[in-house]
């Protein structure tokens, strides 16, 4: 009993595993990534502490005198400085007497210290006065400091003494590493192009849904059934060509059709019509060839759901309908629809999924484009994470845009299923037990 | 409405199925289809609905020429062997689909549900859907659907295969009595020779595609043309001897006993012959006297059934009213009524 259990957990070890790196993993690391600021510039791993002139521009608002202060060079004479003036090698007077009358002085530029250093009586030449100058340069400006002690500790050598949440502040806004967050989802929420894109994804996925990968996929079905049993295999097997032509293909010959030099152009010359790119022209024909693109690809697969559905209704049940005067449209609504109520909730389902989250003939014809006309919700998250066009990837931002798919998908799967009333599609057992 | 098969024949792809044949229902007969499985017998009613084209041939309804038309212009109800309802409606809606599709207000379906469904006694599981039915419930439900629309010709492929032996009797006088006052022309497919005899006004026994006789019930019990219809309708069944003709007389193949054969007595000497003799007509009287062991005796209440080994080993079948003084193993003398037996030639063709 015990080692027939433990040998259960040994032979299911190896598919657990494989279910948790490749399947949980993602979605887990999505969720992760999609609570933090990660991007190109912060990196994966951790960051260092820098004020940099953005750092200097987030805090002016509430630290104005702490901002100009620190945006501005900062000259300390100190130990630090005077060794390493010795080590110049220049008159040793300057270092004597830096260190006997000017310790610890702070100036406010470079122009206030280099008075005092010309000052000085050994009389340092033009040339030594600004070399000597740099020695004791401590501005913080794009300094990099490993940790936060480090950075306040500079910044009290410079005269600044801060209160503990003015530290928090000073810290927070110079860490260069990525920080946890939720400000991707205040981004997306209050960005008026996400909310583009958003109705760009539902137009889109309810348009294809509707009319190709649903209505247009019934229709196929429909139509083959009433032929002879050659003819509709032959026709099933037209239909499934967009499917199984390679998509980088399929939409290179849609561009052809649609360039300035394609097929479409070349006709309307016929007609004295001057050549234009059909595809990116406007909005309204990108929209339409992405649609007819993703729709004849999607469709297939409605096809052969739904004929095989249709096979599997008894062929007894279309010779007593008939017998009972149904025509065929009657035998279409009150026979084969009905029986393919769960077949419609499936590829319904599936296919909104799969088109929510799908992009990539959009990306190979019209790039989202023309503008952003024809960017939906996956292409954004792909174009933030992965290939944007600042240059600065933002792997945070994209990882929640990709969650917030995630979770739309789940919320319509549960409304589809209410909707075709699932708890009914599953007959009761005859027997129970 | 006269139904007329002319010459009507049904291939699949090259296997022949139906061959050249002639049937006539006369209007508001109810004639039954008796034969063996696989003879062909759905075939032909599928025919006559029109959900199989025939391969050549005619079908006429009346003086209509029906043969390229199709099903749902031909006005006929059929009981479908498998049932065939439909699984996603409740058994109100399969019954008044046949009027829905012919747009009928909903008012007026819903009554003439409720109207077929008492008949058929179904009244009380309108809501249910078939899956949540028995096998009789379910081919109550078809009938009802076959009715409902008040059809020219009525087809019933075994209609009564799924009830109980009380119910049996009571849907066969009910569908029966239906047929006759509404005056539909009736097709009834069954394997059950008692249900042909007592529901139908004729009988045609097909075998392998082929009508072999046809006539009325008591014609065909007592007139049978083959020995397939001899060994086809009664039951307890007819029972067969093997002889051959020796100068004017049926002789068993051991010779121990002579069938003197009456108006058949020139047949030449040496002819094999089949002798068929009815149950009915073995027992304590009659001109001819048998020798035999009883290897099995029943009772079916009324009437006792006894199987009768003679000396060359055949089996003589024989029914008699109730006796208790004959047992199993006994040795008997019963006669044998040389009127009533059949003669049949070697190839089963009755002389
Ligand atoms: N669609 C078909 N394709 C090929 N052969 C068929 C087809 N339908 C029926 N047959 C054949 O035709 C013959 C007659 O079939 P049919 O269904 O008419 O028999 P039946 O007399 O109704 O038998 P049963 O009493 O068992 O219902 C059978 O041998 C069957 O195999
Ligand atoms: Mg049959």
């Amino acid at each position: 009993m015990r080692t027939s259990r433990t040998l259960g957990i040994v032979m299911i070890a190896p598919a657990a595993i494989m279910i948790f790196l490749f399947y949980l993993m993602p979605a887990i690391l999505t969720g992760i990534f999609a609570m933090t600021n990660m991007s190109t510039a912060t990196g994966i791993s951790g960051g260092v502490f820098q004020v940099t002139q953005g750092a200097v521009n987030r805090l002016g608002p509430d630290m104005p005198e702490l901002a100009s202060g620190i945006a501005e060079p900062r000259f300390v004479i100190d130990e630090e400085g005077l060794a390493a003036l010795e080590a110049l090698k220049l008159k040793p007077g300057y270092a004597a007497e830096l260190r006997g009358q000017h310790i610890g002085e702070v100036f406010a530029s470079r122009r206030e210290a280099e008075r005092v250093i010309k000052a000085l009586k050994d009389r340092p030449s033009t040339r030594e006065v600004k070399q000597i100058s740099d020695l004791f340069n401590r501005s913080v400006l794009n300094t990099r400091f490993e940790t936060r002690d480090a950075l306040i500790g500079n910044l009290e050598k410079l005269g600044f003494r801060l209160k503990p949440e003015e530290q928090d502040k000073v810290a927070r806004e110079t860490y260069t590493g990525w920080v946890w967050t939720t400000d991707n989802f205040k981004v997306i929420a209050n960005s008026p192009d996400m909310a583009k894109i958003f109705l760009n994804t539902a137009f889109y996925v309810a348009v294809t849904l509707m009319l190709f990968n649903v209505s247009y996929a019934l229709f196929l079905a429909v139509t083959t059934h009433y032929m002879p049993p050659a003819t509709a295999s032959i026709f099933r097997a037209v239909w499934l060509l967009p499917r199984i032509t390679p998509v980088v293909i399929y939409v290179l010959m849609w561009k052809w059709l649609t360039w300035d030099n394609g097929f479409i152009s070349m006709f309307m010359g016929q007609f004295g019509v001057p050549p234009k790119n059909y595809l990116l022209d406007n909005a309204y024909n990108a929209w339409f060839f992405v649609i007819l693109i993703n729709g004849f690809i999607g469709a297939s697969m409605g096809m052969l759901v739904f004929s095989s559905a249709i096979k599997a209704i008894p062929q007894t049940h279309f010779h007593a309908s008939e017998v009972d005067g149904a025509s065929r449209w009657q035998q279409i609504r009150y026979i084969i629809l009905p029986q393919l109520r769960w077949p419609i909730l499936f590829v319904t389902c599936y296919q909104t999924l799969s088109l929510l989250a799908s992009f990539n003939e959009i990306l190979l014809s019209t790039r989202g484009g023309p503008g952003r006309a024809t960017e939906v919700w996956s292409l954004a998250a792909y174009h933030t994470a992965l290939n944007n066009y600042t240059g600065n990837l933002e792997y945070g931002l994209g990882a929640a845009l990709a969650l917030m798919l995630v979770i739309i998908g789940v919320i319509l799967s549960l409304i589809y299923l209410r909707i075709f009333r699932y708890d009914t599609l599953i007959s009761k057992p005859l027997i129970e037990d | 409405m006269r139904i007329l098969l002319d010459k009507f024949s049904k291939s699949f792809g090259n296997t022949k199925v139906i061959e050249a044949m002639d049937l006539e229902v006369g209007s508001g007969e109810m004639l039954a289809l008796l034969g063996p499985s696989g003879c062909g017998k759905s075939t032909t009613l599928f025919a006559i609905c029109g959900i199989h084209r025939p391969t050549s041939g005619r079908i006429l309804f009346g003086e209509r020429d029906v043969t390229s038309l199709p099903s749902q212009e031909r006005n006929v109800g059929v009981v479908f062997q498998s049932y065939a309802l439909y699984p996603h409606m409740t058994v109100e809606e399969n019954i008044g689909f046949p009027l829905t599709v012919r747009r009928l207000p909903a008012g007026d379906i819903k009554k003439r549900v409720a109207e077929i469904s008492a008949l058929v006694h179904i009244d009380n599981l309108l809501g249910r859907r078939p899956a949540q039915l028995s096998g009789g419930q379910q081919q109550r439900v078809a009938l009802a659907r076959a009715l409902i629309r008040r059809p020219d010709v009525l087809l019933l492929d075994e209609p009564l295969a799924n009830l109980d032996a009380k119910l049996r009797l009571e849907m066969r006088s009910e569908i029966r009595r239906l047929q006759k006052e509404t005056g539909i022309t009736a097709i009834l497919v069954t394997h059950d020779q008692v249900e042909a005899m007592s529901m139908c006004d004729r009988i045609a026994i097909m075998k392998e595609g082929e009508i072999v006789q046809i006539a009325t019930p008591s014609e065909m019990y007592n007139d049978p043309r083959t020995a397939f219809v001899a060994g086809f309708l009664g039951n307890p069944p007819i029972s067969f001897l093997k002889g051959k003709a020796l100068s004017g007389a049926f002789v068993s193949g051991d010779g121990n006993f002579r069938l003197p054969l009456g108006s058949l007595r020139d047949i030449g000497d040496g002819r094999a012959l089949t002798l068929g003799i009815r149950p009915e007509h073995f027992g304590p009287k009659g001109d001819l006297v048998i020798e035999g062991k009883v290897a099995f005796a029943e009772t079916q209440g009324r009437e006792n059934l006894y199987d009768v080994v003679l000396a060359d080993g055949s089996v003589l079948r024989s029914i008699q009213p109730v006796r208790d003084d004959v047992k199993l193993g006994d040795c008997v003398r019963w006669n044998l009524s040389s009127e009533a037996a059949f003669v049949f030639a070697e190839d089963g063709r009755r002389l």
